[in-house]
């Protein structure tokens, strides 16, 4: 570990682990990361995230990957892609990962929590129009279920068709004949997972950091 | 060594209390597993303390053989060496019976995979080879229990997905069966015992201290590996978690049994033993056993949560697990997830292939999650029972319930949004019957939307080796049917203008029954019997209809599946391909088809139109929008279902007539556009008139037949490409 003794612009990342709420270590380590898959260049563009390798199997790799390319994932209120992303904003996508630290108070929990739904609802609503409609919805479940191979677009589409319809009918409940079901907006989307515990399934241990795979 | 007086009574060493703490420390499974399943606490939790007994066991079981052979050297004799000889006998005892028990879960798997045919010795087999891992991991000294445990947690994913239902619910309750018989016995052994002065000698000192101690030292070892545990672990245990850690270690009969086994002359205590033994399983089983359901009431522990997941929650389980998987990957982490993913990773390409039945296999986990949520609901509808019009409309459990039975649903506006190619049934629309017509159309209607096709009475084999597919299956099936087409059908968007809607409203009620008709023995009829998701669907164009300028939103609708004839077999899969429409006509080619019955001529509608009942082939489904081409098509499977057909033909491929139901073929009533037969997708005109185009007259159809194969063959490939 003593590598991360001596990682360059220290002074930077104090704002980085103030924003972020990494730990020094945690923001050298991702430097380091970032360092590789970058090839020292100073931005990631799409085709660096394409070389992982065992992202290759990943049925929502390119979800994911846009993910890290959309501003509003930034936390500066902006929208739309972008080509390339710097170190900040990398570290602030991977932000979105961090396991809840020990002392937060209740807000804080809430807030981490939003934040996470935010990103997940980023990820399915691709076109930026703050609604999941079920185009979109199918998408996503088409993507899901594509690793699986053998599984019809129809037979994802018929899933998703059932999700939304249990979406609307958690969200609005009873519908009159003439309703239109738009899509899954925000908050609808917060409701729709209330009973998951995010906090638990969206997180990432980023300490325990393979060296061996840094050095690859 | 020293020995140890105990109220002088108490003869005996060190290794005689390490034998004795061996078995008395070890949490039995039986009685954690009766509490906690009583008491519902949330799964973490039950996971831990069963996890723990469960492990516990064959633990408990080999230290005591590795005391046992100490005990008979004598303590003298055991030199530091034989120590860690211990140590290292417990490792390869206990890793051994676990790769014994592997070893014959893959075996298991393998064979479970070819026993379609022979589903009746399933369970046997199941029996049998667990059994066998017992036995093998007995004879090369290994832990048997770990085995068995290991065998039954390695198989159980591929033996559940290759036995059929009833064998899994034989093995599930023979087991049980045998599990209380067994812990019955001993316990009226140990009630036995008790009462037999014999067997047992009394020592105060020894009972007050061990029974103190035992719950002390749990405690303490609890919160210390909980300690070290929290460290590891993003929803760290809490103090609650612990207190019903410790609380819920009972005790039970293995320590009984194994106490009972000790050698009386090897170990000189051992009357005292049993007595503390029986005093301690006592103990814990009655009072910790009674008193922990108040207890987890009192600490507020997080109980279990019975709510099945909802489709979007299964969804979203799977989406976290990629997603996580893929975050790690990107930033470089080799983490929880990047493991198990490439554990499935395996699992999927090498393990399932050589387990799971091909059929099986094919299937993906959110599917069969789906289906088993719409069964469920499906049949929690069926319990609902009593009020047979209201069972229809439920969809979802969590859905409100439609309001009355002739409401309209829109699933038409929800295709209509999805673009394209919808039909309509032109002809329905001009005709009105008369009310007496109505009411029974109404009555069969509701009926037939309602009931379930008659059980067949005869009971068949007895063979030993064929199990013909239950009534039960087939009924669920048709239940899960029914439900996803109500279940469609409240699905409700539209984009649909409010003003058409009182229009379509009125007609809606009296086009929707005429639209059923009587099942006729000649299929095509099927297709509009019992249709409350044909009618509501064609309700709304109805109205439109009589615009058919404006095509802003035209109708949809369609039913209809066309006989599968033997020939279209392999273009089953084929079915889904959307019609481009025909260039003249604006986008919604309107169905053409069906083979006019006689029978139909009597319905007044049709009577003028000389012929065809407005059943719709397969190129009708066709037009449905790709997407909802599945759902669509179970619907109409199960509309099928209704109608009961006449004598099948020829045989059906047993795919197509799960599908349809019906068997046999139907006459091709399907007439290519441009066809000389004069049928034509031309909506204009027809559409005007109200009527649906359907080929003119059942000889010119038939002879078409062929030719209409042969074109729907092309057409079918053509949109089947990419």
């Amino acid at each position: 570990m003593g590598a991360l003794q001596s990682l360059p612009g220290r002074p930077e990342y104090s704002d980085l682990a103030e924003k972020t709420g990494f730990s020094f270590e945690q923001i050298g380590v991702l430097h380091k990361r970032f360092k590789q898959l970058s090839h020292n260049e100073e931005t990631l563009r799409r085709d660096h995230f394409n070389e992982i390798h065992d992202l290759a199997f990943n049925p929502i790799r390119a979800q994911i990957i846009e993910a890290f390319f959309d501003r509003r994932n930034f936390h500066q209120d902006g929208e739309g892609k972008v080509q390339e992303i710097g170190f900040e904003e990398f570290v602030v996508v991977m932000s979105h990962f961090r396991p809840p630290s020990d002392h937060m108070t209740e807000e804080q929990r809430e807030k981490t929590r939003r934040e996470k739904l935010r990103f997940l609802f980023n990820m399915h609503d691709t076109d930026n129009d703050g609604t999941i409609t079920l185009e979109e919805y199918r998408h996503v479940v088409e993507e899901l279920l594509s690793r699986s191979g053998t599984l019809e677009k129809e037979t994802a589409k018929c899933i998703a068709d059932a999700a939304m319809l249990e979406v609307a009918s958690i969200s609005v409940g009873h519908m009159e004949p003439d309703e239109f079901y738009e899509g899954i907006t925000f908050e609808h989307f917060l409701k729709l997972l209330d009973g998951f515990e995010i906090e638990s399934r969206m997180t990432i241990r980023f300490l325990n950091m393979d060296t061996t795979t840094l050095c690859k | 060594t020293n020995t140890y007086h105990l109220s002088f009574h108490v003869q005996a060493e060190m290794l005689d209390f390490l034998l004795f703490g061996a078995l008395i420390s070890a949490v039995d499974p039986v009685a954690v597993l009766a509490v906690f399943e009583e008491v519902h606490v949330n799964e973490t939790l039950f996971i831990i303390v069963f996890g723990e007994s469960l492990v516990n066991d064959a633990v408990t079981v080999v230290l005591y053989k590795v005391y046992i052979s100490f005990v008979e050297v004598g303590a003298e004799n055991v030199q530091t060496a034989d120590y860690f000889k211990g140590v290292a006998s417990f490792l390869i005892v206990s890793i051994g019976g676990t790769m014994v028990g592997l070893i014959f879960a893959v075996i298991l798997g393998f064979i479970t995979r070819f026993t379609k045919k022979v589903r009746i010795i399933e369970p046997l087999l199941v029996f049998l080879m667990v059994y066998l891992a017992y036995l093998t991991a007995e004879l090369f000294s290994l832990s048997a229990i770990l085995s068995m445990t290991f065998c039954g947690i390695g198989a159980n994913k591929y033996v559940e997905a290759n036995i059929s239902q009833k064998s899994r619910t034989t093995v599930k309750y023979t087991m049980k069966t045998l599990a209380s018989i067994a812990e019955t016995i001993i316990f009226i052994f140990l009630g036995i015992s008790a009462v037999d002065k014999s067997k047992w000698a009394w020592d105060t000192g020894l009972v007050s201290c061990t029974l103190v101690f035992i719950f002390i030292f749990r405690a303490v070892g609890v919160v210390g590996q909980t300690w070290v545990l929290n460290r590891f672990r993003l929803v760290p245990l809490e103090k609650i978690d612990q207190v019903v850690m410790s609380y819920g270690g009972l005790r039970g009969a293995v320590a009984f049994a194994l106490v009972v086994l000790l050698d009386g002359e090897q170990v000189k205590a051992k009357d005292y033993f049993v007595a503390t033994t029986i005093v301690v399983v006592f103990f814990t089983v009655m009072f910790q056993g009674l008193t922990i359901k108040p207890l987890v009431k009192w600490l507020k522990v997080p109980r279990a949560t019975n709510r099945k997941p909802t489709i979007n929650e299964e969804i979203h389980e799977r989406a976290f697990d990629h997603i996580l998987t893929a975050v790690e990957d990107i930033a470089g982490l080799q983490g929880y997830h990047h493991w198990r993913d490439k554990w499935e990773q395996f699992d999927k390409n090498y393990l399932s292939k050589l387990l799971l039945r091909k059929s099986v296999y094919r299937k993906s986990e959110l599917w069969e999650a789906y289906q088993k949520i719409n069964i469920r609901d499906a049949i929690s509808v069926i319990d609902q029972g009593g009020n047979v019009l209201t069972s229809a409309r439920l969809s979802l459990p969590s859905m409100a319930s439609r309001a009355s039975f002739p409401e309209v649903t829109n699933v038409t506006n929800y295709l209509r949004e999805n673009g394209s190619g919808v039909c309509l049934d032109l002809q329905v629309i001009d005709n009105i019957p008369g009310a007496k017509v109505e009411e029974d159309m109404e009555t069969h209607h509701v009926l037939a939307g309602n009931l379930y096709k008659p059980r067949r009475r005869y009971q068949s084999h007895y063979s030993r080796h064929f199990m013909p597919l239950g009534e039960q299956e087939r009924q669920d099936r048709e239940v899960f049917q029914r439900n996803m087409r109500s279940r469609m059908e409240t699905f409700k968007s539209t984009r649909y203008k409010r003003h058409k809607k009182e229009r379509s409203l009125k007609k809606v009620r009296r086009i929707k029954l005429q639209v059923t008709s009587p099942p006729t023995s000649s299929c095509d009829s099927l297709s509009l019997c019992s249709d409350p998701v044909v009618v509501p669907v064609e309700t709304e164009d109805k109205a439109e209809h009589s615009d058919p300028e404006k095509d802003e939103d035209v109708g949809i609708t369609f039913i209809a599946r066309k006989a599968e004839t033997p020939k279209q077999r392999p273009k089953s899969g084929c079915q889904i391909p959307l019609l481009p429409p025909p260039p003249p006509a604006p986008p919604s080619p309107p169905p053409a088809s069906s083979s006019p019955t006689s029978e139909d001529s009597h319905l007044p509608w049709k009577g003028s139109l000389g012929s065809p009942p407005p059943c719709v082939s397969l190129e009708a489904t066709k037009i449905i929008p790709v997407d909802l081409q599945q759902a669509w098509n179970q619907s109409i499977s199960s509309l099928e279902s209704i109608s009961s057909p006449p004598a099948p033909a020829e045989p059906v491929h047993p795919r197509v007539s799960a599908l349809s139901r019906l068997g046999g073929p139907r006459p091709a009533s399907y007439t290519p556009p441009g066809s000389a037969a004069g049928s034509t997708f031309s909506i204009g005109p027809q559409v005007s008139q109200g009527s649906f185009l359907f080929p003119d007259k059942k000889k010119e159809e038939e002879e078409e037949e062929e030719d209409v194969e042969g074109e729907w063959l092309r057409r079918c490939s053509r949109s089947c490409l990419p």
